[in-house]
């Protein structure tokens, strides 16, 4: 008789999951899925709303995440407007994202995933956090904590507060920086970058052996993310590129806004988390992976001296790109640097304390799709608008959707890795959820197709059995 | 060095009366303010440099402005909130000391999703304000007024 294990919630991470792994007669793992047990149901409401509204709208999908949306949604109502924004402005909401990736990065890091593998994946729950961080190494913790802070001051200052800024408005941004916020960004970085290095260094010194960071699973896939127009790493324009797992091109320099040309989007009835795929290869078999580790996997280079150093260290530990999901942790921290190294470059350029920072328009297309790379990986925000500027439709393809696929794949291959006959500890069971944490998914962020969702319902009786199935395709 | 840190969501009715009170106010170069909508273990990092630090909050539990000093509280692991004196705790944890620590409270009565601010709860920022400066200034805490 089929066993199932439930891992439910998923902790440590960004909204609501549970994990279900099946085993079958001999208690080995046939199978397993990571349930996103939330909805959001942003794509739905929006309708109606005037694209002005969008910035500030979608911002609010996400407490974590407000950036990486008003940024996505800006760069869409920019193409509604047809306008090209200012160069300042672009400069401007790269710099803030640059903070966004910095903070992001540093929560994921030391915040949510650091525990697991400084502490032990077999320790005590009750102190495999945060806490247990700080009394074990609070050097360390205290560096994140640095980290993130400054990630979080740049947005303040920037957009006027860290979470759910108004600032990038459709056509730029609505207020410039200030040179005394240019100067404290310009003072902290020497601080920050050392930081970087040296957390990187540290890291690389505990898990230089494949063996280390074969813990949470490997396997093969396309990558996905921007980059610019000579392949060096982008974060907020360019093309899209997709590379196999032996780093050959598959796709180049793809534009953005003909993204659902190669994107298909599927659904299942356990989960409301779409599942993204490439269309050449059809669903399930076209899976990607985004984010730190597809951004640096799909990347001739850095663009800045230390960051390419480190790339080129990190692309010899591998034969062609590395597929262990334990590496993004590592690509984390090397992009946390990279984002230091182009801070300096864009606040040593008095352009960015320039006032033009906005354009003007009206609505001059129906239809607009806005992408940059969020930390967690590529954002796409696509509307449909009438005349009058109000949303007929929307679609979003968050960052952590487009790693579903993936993060299912990664429950699978951990588990079958660990659970032998039935048996199962705490520690084989955090590693599990360590292969999602890894992706450093935003449920929140993720979840909002609905009225084409497929569900099914189980009533199920106090015994426990299962009384009546409802499904809708 | 002074840092005046309001808690609260301007968009659940009451509970944005601190983002209000501390908004509405111009600030020296001796103090700081900050608006958040919750406190996070990274906030730290700027307690870590001053002398004094305000929570200005909004409080059910709370008939009439209060202002008082706290300490820290034990540690604990993240949740989707951290109290004053958690985040002290942290503060003493990691950098090895913390500063004059005040809570200011000012009565909210309804924290309803998408509400404005009420009435009653509106009127106790008058109140709420002239406490702020006492202890700006450092001078005699003024007397209570419930409900002014």
């Amino acid at each position: 008789m089929e066993k199932q294990i439930h891992i439910e919630p998923v902790t440590r991470i960004e909204g609501h999951a549970k994990i279900s792994i099946f085993l079958d007669d001999a208690g080995d793992v046939r199978d397993a899925q990571f349930h996103v047990t939330e909805l959001r149901g942003f794509e739905k409401f929006c309708e109606g709303r005037t694209l002005w509204e969008m910035p500030g709208l979608t911002a609010r999908i996400c407490g974590i995440c407000p950036v990486s949306h008003i940024l996505a949604s800006a760069k869409a109502c920019d193409a509604l407007m047809a306008v090209r924004i200012p160069e300042t402005a672009q400069r401007l909401r790269r710099l803030m994202n640059l903070g966004q990736f910095i903070q992001s990065h540093a929560l994921s890091f030391f915040y949510l995933s650091a525990p697991d593998f400084l502490l032990g994946w077999d320790t005590d729950p009750a102190t495999r956090n945060v806490i247990g961080l700080i009394v074990d190494n609070p050097v360390l913790a205290k560096k994140g904590i640095r980290l993130r802070s400054f990630g979080q001051q740049v947005i303040d200052r920037l957009g006027g507060k860290r979470i759910h800024p108004a600032w990038a408005v459709p056509g730029g941004v609505n207020q410039a920086l200030d040179e005394s916020d240019r100067q404290w960004i310009r003072n902290q970085l020497p601080e920050v970058k050392a930081i970087a290095v040296e957390t990187l260094g540290l890291f690389k010194q505990a898990f230089a052996s494949g063996e280390a960071r074969d813990v949470i699973g490997s396997y093969p896939s396309m990558y996905m993310g921007l980059v610019a127009s000579d392949g060096s790493w982008e974060h907020y324009e360019g093309g899209l590129r997709i590379v196999d797992a032996a780093g050959e091109t598959v796709v180049d320099h793809f534009d953005p806004s003909r993204y659902d040309e190669m994107i298909g989007e599927a659904s299942e009835p356990w989960t409301y988390l779409k599942f993204p795929y490439y269309r050449p290869v059809g669903y399930p078999d076209g899976m990607y992976r985004v984010g730190p580790l597809g951004r640096v996997n799909v990347c001739s280079r850095f663009g800045t001296p230390l960051a390419d150093a480190e790339l080129e260290e990190f692309r010899g530990l591998s034969d062609g790109r590395s597929g262990r999901v334990f590496d993004y942790h590592y690509a984390r921290l090397l992009e946390i640097l990279a984002s230091v190294e182009r801070m300096e470059r864009l606040v040593a350029d008095d352009a960015i304390v320039s006032t033009d920072i906005r354009a003007e328009a009206g609505v001059n297309a129906r239809e607009g799709v806005g992408i940059h790379e969020a930390p967690r990986g590529t954002l796409i925000h696509h509307y449909w608008i009438d005349r009058n500027g109000l949303i007929e439709k929307a679609n979003f393809i968050v960052s952590t959707g487009h790693n579903n696929l993936a993060m299912n794949r990664a429950v699978k291959e951990i588990a079958k890795s660990y659970i032998r006959k039935g048996q199962v500890s705490e520690g084989i069971l955090n590693r599990v959820e360590g292969g999602i944490r890894a992706y450093d998914p935003c449920l929140s962020c993720s979840v909002h197709a609905v009225g084409h969702m497929p569900l099914r319902i189980d009533v199920v009786a106090a015994d426990g059995w299962v009384q009546n199935t409802l499904v809708q395709e | 060095m002074d840092l005046v840190i309001g808690i609260g969501n301007t968009l659940r009715g009451d509970d944005g009366l601190a983002s209000v009170l501390v908004n509405q106010r111009t600030w020296d170069d001796d103090c700081r303010s900050l608006v958040v909508q919750q406190l996070t273990p990274e906030l730290s990092d700027l307690l870590k440099d001053v002398d004094r630090v305000l929570f200005a909050d909004a409080s059910i539990d709370s008939r009439e402005v209060r202002l008082e000093r706290i300490a820290s509280a034990e540690a604990r692991g993240i949740g989707h909130a951290i109290s004053p004196a958690s985040l002290l705790a942290w503060t003493q944890r990691l950098f090895e000391r913390v500063p004059e620590a005040w809570l200011l409270a000012i009565p909210g009565q309804s924290f309803e999703i998408g509400a404005p601010i009420g009435p009653v709860a509106r009127g106790f920022l008058s109140e709420a304000g002239r406490r702020l400066d006492a202890w700006r200034s450092r001078s005699p805490l003024p007397r209570v007024v419930v409900g002014e």
